[in-house]
């Protein structure tokens, strides 16, 4: 088991270079961030001036060579926009990205696998109709949409809620329902097909036919079953919260990693670019690792190998 | 297909559970407001506490409040003593002040010349920082005693004095920033203004508090003054709604029914210093080079007719982007626009484009109030008279490189602000030096007029030069400015407040209902 983890940690450092040389390039060619740091109004010589200041004009290998050294010493570099470390700006960012991640999932799971279990033992009738027209709903409305339908009823109309920011746990009802239900439409059918499939299998009979109650066999003997493709797809969306989720962000005005990265790509800030690329790099590397050892926990046929 | 409705039944429960279980709390809870708290919100958060490197005006919003400036603008721009009581100029590239005593920064220091050397020369030397173009002009600041000071420059500057009352000017403690170098200060600045730093949470609030020993007008009204960031229109107007922000910033037309309509909350809007501008290109080759064809364009274009539409009436059609409050404002182009659509297509005839022509016109999205719409709208009154317009709508950042590279077409549409007020700012871009890489207009008189006002130190003979380059201008239109723009604020019941031209937000100038 040991060798398996650390060879796929030893994975990481190539991957994560290989992912920096590609934004580096991939931002050199949008060209440089002098223009979004001046005003609308500034002539060229004040361009020119800010542009060689902060070196902008060098060449491209002098620049990268510049910035890969400033790397391998673990220095993303101040960023454009705020004038500060970058790898800081984003690792305050970080707690903030991951209580909505959290919050999201959970909203998640619990309206996923209860309905997606109730539909699969119930199949064709009206539960089951109702779980599968919430998930393809809660799939197709956008989440900007949702966002500001929830904050009108909950927040502007009957004021139980606040309307967006952090502080209290109240500040995180709206945001993680809107991010959980279009993250629970998908694990709702995955439930649902998974049960189905494994409630027809021979093994099911036995247990009912040795007398178990039906509670037993449904979640015990069919529900932990059918966990394995669950699980990977509900790690899977974690994964891709752990980057912040940008709209969810926007509209909460939640202090999160997907504000933080929009702004920087539209500023043509690198060093925030590639240091919050790296750390998602890294949290999805680790969450990717956690639920390959879930799976051997759940799943005692799997191998480390 | 079987309904049971015994199972819907408990659906639909758990579901209400869920929610119940989530939402369950008192109306308290949702705000962590009281009265006595002011709550701004201005869109974007903070940029830094680094006053000389950011140029954005929602920054400079929050900096006003924390640090005072030299000399300040009032409300409708005129430029008053702050800091300094008195100056005087003692010769072309010198200004004396003599500032007020006894004004201590919010750690009790007191505020000296010495003080204000600081702060000028860092951003006058510093060639990185981003607002040291703006001072790259001073070229000392001489301590005379404790409160006199003067401030020499390499070339006479008659922009001086407003170069030193706005974005950057506010005046930094020097001993506390040597003695714990400027990320402390980042962290926790300090200054002189009537509020003091609390806490900044990035992308969430600013917290400051009243100054008690603030040397000029003080808050009073307030006990705690927030700025909260929330980048998103309608969630903005939704807290305003919600009565959780007193003034919310940057109302953008389709919320201000919505809060019109609410019993709590009313729509403000008052002049900037901002225009619409079109640029056009008279370098050969291009039809617009024809002046025929730019005059056509601007009679096709009915300026109030747009304000009317996408502002609400919130703008004033003009004639030249120098506004009045300005200095050098040629107010005889104020208020007025060209409209006359026969007129336009008689002039198309004449420049031989009996049967139309086609143009293309850039502009962008997102970035000033009703940008994209703006552009659609003249597209389509530019089409009544015969002239096709292909759009070519970009995000900021495309279409900035768009612009400094010179890859437009035919025209572009822009509002540019001129937080200088002062016409040797705004009507720079007719000089040709400066219209080289844009438009390629030139005009030996304007650029003669221009170079001499901007060493001049006569005011009186400024204004009449600027008068004169706005007229030249009027005639030859390489620019068309539409309209000035005003800007939209959505306040709640609580608060009184008068937007200033200048865009700031000074709180002592608040009042609490």
């Amino acid at each position: 088991m040991w060798k398996y983890f650390i060879r796929r940690l030893l994975q990481v450092p190539p991957v994560i270079f290989i992912i920096t040389l590609m934004i580096f390039g991939l931002v050199y060619i949008a060209g440089d961030p002098v223009l979004m740091m001046l005003p609308a109004d500034a002539t060229p010589q004040e361009i020119q001036q800010l542009r060689h200041a902060l070196g902008f004009d060098q060449p491209f290998y002098i620049q990268f060579g510049n910035y890969i050294m400033d790397l391998l010493r673990g220095d993303f570099g101040d960023s454009y926009q705020y004038g500060e470390p970058a790898l800081s700006l984003v690792l305050e960012r970080l707690p903030a990205t991951l209580e909505l991640a959290t919050a999201s999932m959970i909203v998640a799971i619990i309206i996923a696998i209860p309905l997606g279990i109730w539909s699969a033992i119930k199949p064709n009738t009206f539960i089951d109709l109702f779980a599968t027209g919430f998930s393809v709903l809660g799939k197709a409305i956008p989440n900007f949409w949702l966002g500001i339908m929830l904050i009108l009823i909950f927040a502007v109309n009957l004021h139980i809620l606040p309307v967006s920011g952090t502080g209290t746990w109240w500040h995180l009802v709206l945001p993680s329902i809107t991010l959980g239900t279009a993250m629970s439409a998908e694990i709702t059918r995955l439930v649902r097909s998974n049960m189905l499939e494994i409630m027809s299998q021979d093994f099911i009979r036995t247990a009912r036919s040795k007398g178990l109650t039906s509670f037993i066999v449904i979640f015990k003997h069919a529900f932990r079953n059918s966990l394995v493709p669950v699980i990977t797809i509900t790690f899977l969306q974690a994964a891709a919260l752990v980057g912040g989720s940008l709209i969810t962000e926007m509209i909460f005005a939640w202090p999160g990693l997907g504000q933080l990265i929009i702004q920087a790509v539209y500023e043509k800030d690198l060093p925030i670019i590639q240091a919050a690329v790296f750390v998602t790099a890294l949290m999805i590397i680790l969450i990717n690792l956690l639920t390959d050892v879930l799976y051997r926990i759940l799943d005692p046929r799997i191998k480390f190998n | 297909m079987k309904f049971k409705f015994t199972s819907l039944f408990f659906v639909l429960l758990s579901f209400v559970l869920i929610l119940a279980g989530c939402t369950a709390t008192t109306k308290s809870q949702t705000s962590s407001k009281d009265d006595k708290t002011l709550t701004i919100s201005l869109g974007p958060d903070l940029m830094t506490w680094d006053i000389h490197n950011h140029t954005t005006t929602s920054t400079e919003v929050v900096h006003a409040n924390v640090f005072d400036y030299l000399l300040m603008r009032n409300q409708d721009g005129e430029i008053k003593p702050h800091l300094a009581k008195s100056w005087k100029k003692t010769n072309d590239t010198t200004y004396e002040f003599e500032l007020e005593q006894g004004v201590k920064f919010h750690n009790g220091e007191e505020l000296t010349a010495e003080d204000v050397k600081f702060t000028f020369e860092r951003v006058a030397k510093d060639k990185s920082l981003r607002s040291h173009s703006d001072y790259s002009n001073i070229k000392e600041v001489k301590v005379l005693d404790d409160l006199k000071l003067q401030i020499i420059t390499s070339e006479p500057d008659p922009m001086l004095l407003s170069r030193i009352s706005r974005q950057a000017s506010g005046i930094l403690p020097k001993d506390y920033i040597k003695e714990n170098g400027w990320d402390h200060f980042k962290k926790n600045p300090i200054g002189s203004g009537p509020l003091k730093f609390v806490e900044w949470k990035k992308d969430n609030r600013v917290v400051l508090e009243p100054y008690d020993e603030y040397f000029g007008k003080k808050v009073t009204d307030w006990g705690k003054v927030v700025f909260k960031a929330i980048p998103e229109d309608s969630t903005r107007v939704a807290e305003l709604l919600a009565g959780n922000v007193d003034i919310a910033a940057n109302i953008p037309p389709s919320d201000w029914d919505r809060i019109k309509d609410s019993k709590n909350s009313e729509v403000v809007n008052g002049p900037s210093n901002r225009t619409y501008l079109l640029f056009l290109r008279t370098q050969e080759g291009w039809p617009t080079a024809d002046l025929k064809v730019r005059e056509a364009i601007d009679y096709a274009i009915n300026d109030k007719a747009l304000v009317e539409n996408l502002l609400s009436g919130g703008g004033t059609p003009s004639l030249t982007r120098v506004n009045p409050g300005n200095l050098g404002a040629n107010e005889e182009l104020y208020g007025k626009y060209n409209y006359d659509v026969e007129k336009a297509k008689k002039l198309l005839t004449e420049a031989g484009f009996k049967d139309g022509l086609s143009i293309q016109l850039a502009g962008p999205s997102g970035r000033y109030l009703q940008d994209r719409e703006l552009l659609q709208l003249i597209a389509g009154m530019l089409e009544k008279v015969g002239i096709k317009t292909d759009m070519n709508i970009l995000k900021w950042g495309p279409f900035v490189e768009l612009r400094e590279q010179g890859k437009f077409k035919d025209g572009y549409l822009i509002a540019l602000g001129a937080s200088f007020f002062d016409a040797g700012q705004s009507l720079d871009y007719y000089s040709s030096e400066r219209a080289k890489t844009i438009n390629g207009y030139s005009n030996k008189e304007i650029d003669r007029l221009l170079n001499k006002a901007a060493t001049s130190t006569n005011e009186k003979e400024r204004i009449e030069m600027y008068t004169r380059v706005q007229e030249i201008a009027n005639k030859e239109k390489p620019i068309l400015p539409l309209f000035q723009l005003d800007q939209f604020y959505g306040l709640s019941e609580n608060v009184k407040f008068q937007p200033r031209i200048d865009e700031l937000i000074y709180v002592p100038d608040i009042e609490k209902k």
